[in-house]
């Protein structure tokens, strides 16, 4: 089980790396974040949506209503160019760090 | 069918936004819940129970409101300000003055430099003491998101209220005299003003600034805590 202040550090790369594959609903967003981390990674209203709201304030993230093919009206998310441009030094950073703790591991066990 | 942007807008009583964008945020909310609410009643879940539980998955609802404030209005101006100006602000005002306090209950005395009326008193272990004080005001404003330039301002803050103490004070004896019918002694006044200055705000004013300058470059030349944070 990942600790709250580790996943709170993560929902960011998570949230963008997902809409990386293509526009996604909130709802979509949540379950494929929590299917492709085994249920290691889970949003709640709570994490995701203000999430949401503060990446598209920064610019990284654009919400438009769609309506699907069932008639229902969700709002879509994409990744602008912007947000493109910021993902990888995210990931950069992130793949760092699980360097750095592997190393530290690794040693530690030595 | 359940309404559950009724549902929604029920529980987010008081999230003041624009009207439209209230509207959306409510829509957007009730739609994950119903998909959610959907998926379980495909689970086999009785109706009563999916919605129980996805209610229940926005948990304190209170904490959703404000969560949602914050992000779509960013941090109140004011509270910015209480947070990265006036709290380490006072904070330095207040800390530095009661160990001026203590040092003089310890009987500090200060040293006279130019001697005769126009004697400036310095308190060297005070005066020394400063640049901690300026610089742990920048580091509290820093910690807190404030920028060089408001860092910088409270390093200087106890400085600054001493300067505005002696302006409003000079102003107002001076009126006081004329009140009274005494000659006010407008040479005398500069020479207060001026001899007070030195001592009470342009020295502490430097140790203080310097103190502060040094805290700055010394954690702004840190590693950025962005590549490292996990929280």
């Amino acid at each position: 089980m990942i600790a709250p202040g580790i996943k709170r550090g993560t929902a960011e790369l998570a949230v963008l790396s997902v809409l990386e594959d293509g526009p996604l609903h909130g709802y979509e967003m949540a379950r494929r974040i929590e299917r492709q981390t085994q249920g290691s990674l889970r949003f709640t209203l709570a994490s995701l949506y203000p999430l949401l709201y503060r990446l598209e304030k920064r610019g990284w993230v654009r919400g438009a209503w769609e309506t699907s093919h069932t008639g229902r009206r969700r709002r879509c998310y994409r990744l602008t160019s912007e947000g493109k441009k910021k993902l990888s030094p995210i990931r950069r950073e992130w793949a760092e760090l699980f360097r750095a703790l592997k190393r530290l591991t690794n040693v530690s066990h030595a | 069918m359940r309404d559950w942007a009724a549902l929604v807008e029920q529980r987010l009583a008081g999230l003041v936004l624009e009207p439209e964008e209230r509207a959306e945020v409510i829509a957007e909310v009730a739609a994950h819940l119903e998909d959610l609410c959907e998926e379980m009643l495909r689970q086999g879940m009785t109706e009563e129970e999916a919605v129980r539980r996805a209610l229940s998955q926005a948990g304190d609802w209170q904490d959703l409101r404000r969560k949602i404030l914050t992000a779509k209005r960013g941090e109140q101006v004011m509270e910015k300000r209480v947070r990265q100006l006036w709290v380490p602000g006072f904070l330095t005002l207040i800390l530095s003055m009661l160990f001026l306090t203590a040092l003089q209950k310890f009987g500090l005395r200060p040293r006279i430099v130019w001697s005769g009326s126009n004697s400036v008193l310095l308190y060297m272990p005070w005066l020394l003491s400063l640049p901690f004080f300026g610089a742990l005001g920048t580091y509290i404003s820093s910690g807190a998101g404030g920028s060089r330039r408001t860092a910088l301002f409270v390093s200087v803050f106890p400085a600054l209220a001493l300067a505005f103490a002696f302006l409003f004070m000079f102003p107002f004896s001076a009126t006081i005299e004329l009140i009274t019918g005494r000659p006010v002694d407008f040479s005398r006044v500069a020479i207060v003003l001026l001899r007070d200055g030195i001592g009470w705000i342009l020295v502490p004013g430097a140790a203080l600034l310097a103190g502060g300058l040094l805290a700055h470059a010394f954690f702004s030349a840190r590693p950025s805590s962005r590549s490292t944070a996990i929280v």
